[in-house]
């Protein structure tokens, strides 16, 4: 197992496209901060230099990750899916959990606080893979699925209870997308269909905040200073954008009318000051990572590496496809960060670790795989492979 | 997988199109108007002249002052030092600054030059500042119920600063300040300025020197009879413009009784556009006239026997021994009351309520001022022959006195009726003319021939009957007295008279227009001839010697005689020796008491109050 790979290597292109938006993503932070920083910590650096250091933390992952075998992930997988939910839960638990803006969704650190369900999505990932590379003739069975539903259900109660709407939904979108890769059948979807459909309405009755949100994204303009002011103040930044933008470090917005300009609206300041032309070269840069992830999935050396990259590729593409879609209005607002970007430690070293991670991958993939469309695909070519695979092991 | 996550990254790239571009100038509008705080930049409001040029109503500069909580960064030090300054509690005004969940508080307006800059040197985090103006009256209590005055947004709201709001407000300008969501102003941000433009400035057809004169006459009556009010109307019966309009008790117009609502309404009342009163016999110039012009014959002889009946009821003269037989000319300088019954009584209801209307009473004259009075008059249906022949000598009847005085002009002035008005003309900030006054001419109320009948008798009166107080050496006036015994609820108010006086001059090509009336004059002695009259001749006089025209205002003196006890014949004939003219009061054959007490210094020609008993 610990063979290194058939002429497989280093993905530069991926490795430089990912620096450059952790660079981008310092300046931006400290664009859409410097002026809520200086009036609340008394610094215009504050956040800059936290995301600094999550950088350089974030870099130190890319390059472990790239060395470290990924197969150690499957061989610990447990433990790493057990620490996930232990840190969910440790959450809940006063003086190690930190309450902010009514949820708890933080762990204080010695040095840093740590949000817990970035790290169980990763655990996830590393899990469903490799239970769907164990297990991927049961897949096409509904019993076969029912693990992967049963984790990702527990994670999923687990983080709505924090509550946290937003990663909830990203969970189950890559549980889903997981599934679809590890070759579930769409009727087995269906049916899953039916419970997630009736859970809409119940969560909306736990938290009814969240028909406000939901009714201001229809018509933000029918509670301009109430729910839908978030969603107008994005659209402002937007807006005053226009084409080029209003050259870096200019936003007016950040003077404390947009909320949450440098974490979950930092994309906003971005088309503010650098208007759709940088949005253009943002979106971009997150597509050409996306599809060299996805390349590095259908390379993998073995279904696990395939459905361990695609898990990470899906994770990345829904949450920034996710966080565009609320700051510019076209889903209901939720806070959810953009990747590599947005203001926050442990989210940019997970992401990170994750880049690592597809390195490692791409460094053992073999050669000769041509362009393939998607996982089904893979799953026939994986077939191929498992029986050689077996018989191997059965010498 | 890859086709479906680039059309979704499509759709979203799209989403931003619409946003940034298509809807981009709209947004990035709205986003404007929160990025800047505007600080009204107050225009000047239009200043008003007199006539000459002099300054009625101006501005001065006065700072307004106002806090914004988040960039105070020391509510004590800020809280102390406006408090001192500006003479306010600290303990409220900390409690504001450090409570109050608004962006911006208005801490004073109106707060002195002086202050404002004082506290401008200090420097405090997150106090600022306007400069306002603040309207000023140099003049005081000068024309305070005609000026009017503004409230503290300097919005007009009374007089003429009122009527004249609209042209003498101007538009306001801004400055424009970068600031976060809190109003806190953004480092190295520049202010725009966009600045105001001022108000129009009027000029009045007062004259701020006759309309002095007025202001005192008003005021030495008001004293020298214990009247409840006295008021003042100067026309140019030539224009219909009003030269001055006084009324005291007044006001100053820097310092308003905002405060007291009753006795703000009280005074700030303009009574010579919004009330009536009892004409009196003055109201005999119209009948005559209305006579006069309807061809009644001048020839024809009265008599009076101190009453007259009408209908089987009694209606006395003033004069209950009678006037004997009386002309018209005999009528007018004695005022009998019972010529005046004739010549309604022969004109018939028709034609004196014809006259009277042409005249203008009954309604507004169209002034330029709000809350005008239509006057009183009864409903011309339901007049009987009794009413008729009060209404003939100024009884049953109200009129405003800007009404009696824009008629009045009438008659002396050729017969024309003008519409009476303070506006002579508007100008913009920069001298351009937006407004200027052209006569308005009402109708031809009665020929020139008659004009210059009634100029004939209203001459006598103040040659040589009840209007003689008024008489000026040099300057000829002419005019009719009245006393009205004022109206209550429940009719006639015993003890309660209004007196008044009307007169024009130079009589021969009259000019000035003169009505002074004295409301409700303490004591006994309230008759026109005595309380209103004298005051019309000090203004005259006074008018007279700023025209330049020579006046002797000095007569020769003589010593009041003692008439106690004395008959009613004999002191009439001690009292015509003397070259003096009497009225009378009461009943009997006896002098009971007399005014001036006797041994007073009073001029020669001067009229005495005789009372029975």
């Amino acid at each position: 197992m610990n063979k290194q790979a058939k002429g497989g290597k280093f993905d530069r292109a991926l490795c430089i496209v990912t620096v450059c938006l952790v660079l981008f993503g310092i300046v931006m932070v400290y664009s859409a901060s410097m002026y809520s920083a200086e009036i609340n910590y008394g610094s215009e650096y504050y956040f800059m230099y936290k995301q600094m250091l999550g950088a350089v933390l974030g870099f130190a992952a890319i390059g472990l990750m790239s060395i470290i075998d990924y197969h150690f992930l499957e061989k610990w997988k447990y433990v790493i899916l057990a620490i996930s939910i232990i840190l969910l839960v440790l959450v809940f638990i006063p003086g190690i959990g930190i309450e902010s803006y009514g949820a708890k969704r933080w762990i204080n650190l010695p040095f840093f606080s740590m949000q817990a369900s970035e790290i169980s999505k990763f655990g996830f990932i590393v899990f469903t893979a490799s239970y769907m590379a164990k297990n991927n003739k049961m897949m096409v069975k509904f019993k076969g699925i029912l693990p992967v539903l049963l984790v990702g259900g527990t994670i999923c109660v687990l983080i709505i209870l924090e509550p946290n709407m937003s990663i909830t939904l990203c969970m189950i979108m890559l549980m889903l997308v997981m599934l679809y890769v590890g070759g579930a059948r769409i009727k087995h979807f269906l049916i899953l269909a039916v419970p997630l459909a009736l859970l809409v309405p119940i969560l909306i009755m736990i938290e009814p905040y969240r028909l406000n949100r939901l009714m201001a994204f229809l018509d933000p303009w029918q509670s301009p200073l109430g729910e839908g002011y978030q969603l107008i103040q994005s659209f402002y930044s937007l807006g005053s954008g226009g084409l080029f933008g209003l050259g870096l470090f200019n936003s007016r917005q950040k003077y404390l009318f947009l909320p949450f300009s440098e974490s979950d609206f930092i994309f906003s300041i971005i088309g503010e000051e650098l208007g759709l032309m940088g949005c253009f070269f943002v979106i971009a840069a997150f597509m050409f990572m996306i599809f060299r992830s996805i390349l590095i999935a259908q390379k993998a050396p073995d279904r696990f590496g395939c459905y361990l990259a695609s898990g990470i590729a899906a994770i990345i593409a829904i949450q920034v496809i996710v966080n565009i879609a609320v700051v510019t209005g076209s889903i209901p607002p939720t806070g959810l960060p953009l990747p590599f970007i947005s203001a926050g430690s442990t989210s940019l070293i997970v992401f990170c670790a994750g880049i690592g991670v597809l390195e490692n991958i791409s460094r053992q993939s073999h050669r000769g795989v041509l362009f393939l469309s998607s996982g089904i695909a893979q799953n026939a070519l994986d077939k191929k492979k498992d029986k050689q695979k077996v018989k191997k092991n059965k010498k | 997988m890859v086709i479906s996550i680039a059309f979704l990254f499509c759709t979203l790239f799209a989403r931003l199109f619409y946003l940034q571009i298509i809807q981009g100038s709209s947004l990035s509008t709205k986003a404007a108007e929160q990025w800047y705080r505007d600080l009204p930049l107050k225009a000047a409001r239009g200043v008003i002249y007199d006539a000459n040029g002099k300054i009625l109503a101006e501005n001065k500069d006065v700072y307004s002052v106002y806090v914004r909580p988040n960039a105070v960064t020391d509510i004590y030090e800020v809280a102390s030092a406006l408090s001192q300054n500006l003479g306010l509690s600290f303990d409220k005004l900390y409690d504001r600054i450090s409570t109050e969940r608004v962006s911006e508080i208005t801490v004073k307006k109106a707060v002195d030059k002086e202050t404002g800059e004082r506290l401008r040197k200090l420097n405090l985090d997150g106090v600022y500042f306007t400069i306002d103006s603040k309207r000023n009256y140099p003049e005081g209590n000068l024309l305070s119920q005609i000026i009017g005055f503004t409230n503290i947004d300097s919005v007009g709201q009374s007089g003429l600063e009122g009527y004249y709001n609209k042209y003498l407000t101007g538009v306001d300008g801004f400055a424009y300040t970068e600031t976060d969501i809190k109003g806190v102003e953004i480092d190295g941000a520049a202010t725009k300025y966009v600045p105001g433009i001022p108000g129009c400035n009027i000029t009045l057809t007062i004259d701020a020197n006759i309309q002095s004169f007025a202001e005192s006459a008003v005021m030495d009556a008001k004293v020298e009879w214990k009247s409840k009010s006295a008021s003042m109307i100067v026309m140019d019966c030539t224009s219909g413009a009003i030269v001055a309009a006084a009324i005291t008790p007044s006001y100053d117009l820097n310092d308003i009784p905002r405060d007291d609502i009753n006795l703000l309404n009280a005074l700030t009342k303009n009574t010579l556009i919004v009330d009536v009163y009892e004409p009196g016999s003055t109201f005999k110039t119209f009948t005559g006239a209305i006579a006069l012009e309807n061809g009644v014959s001048e020839k024809a002889m009265h008599y009076c026997k101190g009453y007259h009946m009408v209908d089987g009821q009694r209606i006395r003269c003033w004069k209950t021994i009678g006037h004997g037989s009386q002309s018209l000319t005999d009528g007018f300088k004695n005022s009998c009351n019972v010529v005046f019954m004739d010549l309604a009584l022969s004109l018939g209801t028709e034609r004196l309520y014809d006259g009277l209307q042409a005249f203008g009473f009954g309604q507004k004259t169209k002034v330029d001022f709000y809350g005008e009075s239509a006057g009183i008059i009864m409903n011309e249906s339901s007049v009987k022959t009794v009413d008729l022949a009060r209404i003939g000598f100024g009884q049953a009847i109200a009129v405003t006195p800007l009404q009696m005085v824009t008629a009045f002009s009438a008659v002396v002035n050729g017969g024309t009726l003008y519409e009476p008005y303070f506006v002579e003309s508007i100008d913009s900030y920069d001298g351009r003319n937006v407004f200027t006054h052209q006569k308005k001419v009402v109708r031809q109320v009665i020929s020139e021939q008659t004009s210059e009948k009634m100029r004939d008798y209203l001459s006598v009166v103040v040659s040589e009957g009840s209007g003689k107080k008024a008489q000026v050496e040099g300057y000829s006036v002419g005019g009719k007295t009245g006393t009205a015994q004022k109206y209550g609820s429940s009719g006639v108010a015993q003890g309660k008279y209004v007196s008044s006086f009307i007169g024009a001059a130079p009589i021969d090509d009259p000019k000035y227009v003169v009505l002074m009336i004295v409301d409700e004059p303490g004591g006994y002695v309230y008759y026109g001839s005595m309380t209103a009259t004298p005051y019309a001749g000090r203004v005259y006089a006074k008018i007279a010697d700023y025209l330049g025209v020579s006046v002797q205002i000095l007569a020769p003196t003589i010593e009041m005689p003692e008439l106690t006890d004395v008959s009613l014949a004999d002191a009439i004939n001690i009292i015509n020796e003397l070259g003096l003219y009497y009225e009378l009061v009461g009943e009997g054959t006896k002098v009971v008491s007399t005014i001036p007490v006797a041994g007073s210094m009073i001029p020669e020609g001067d009229v005495v109050l005789l009372r029975l008993g």
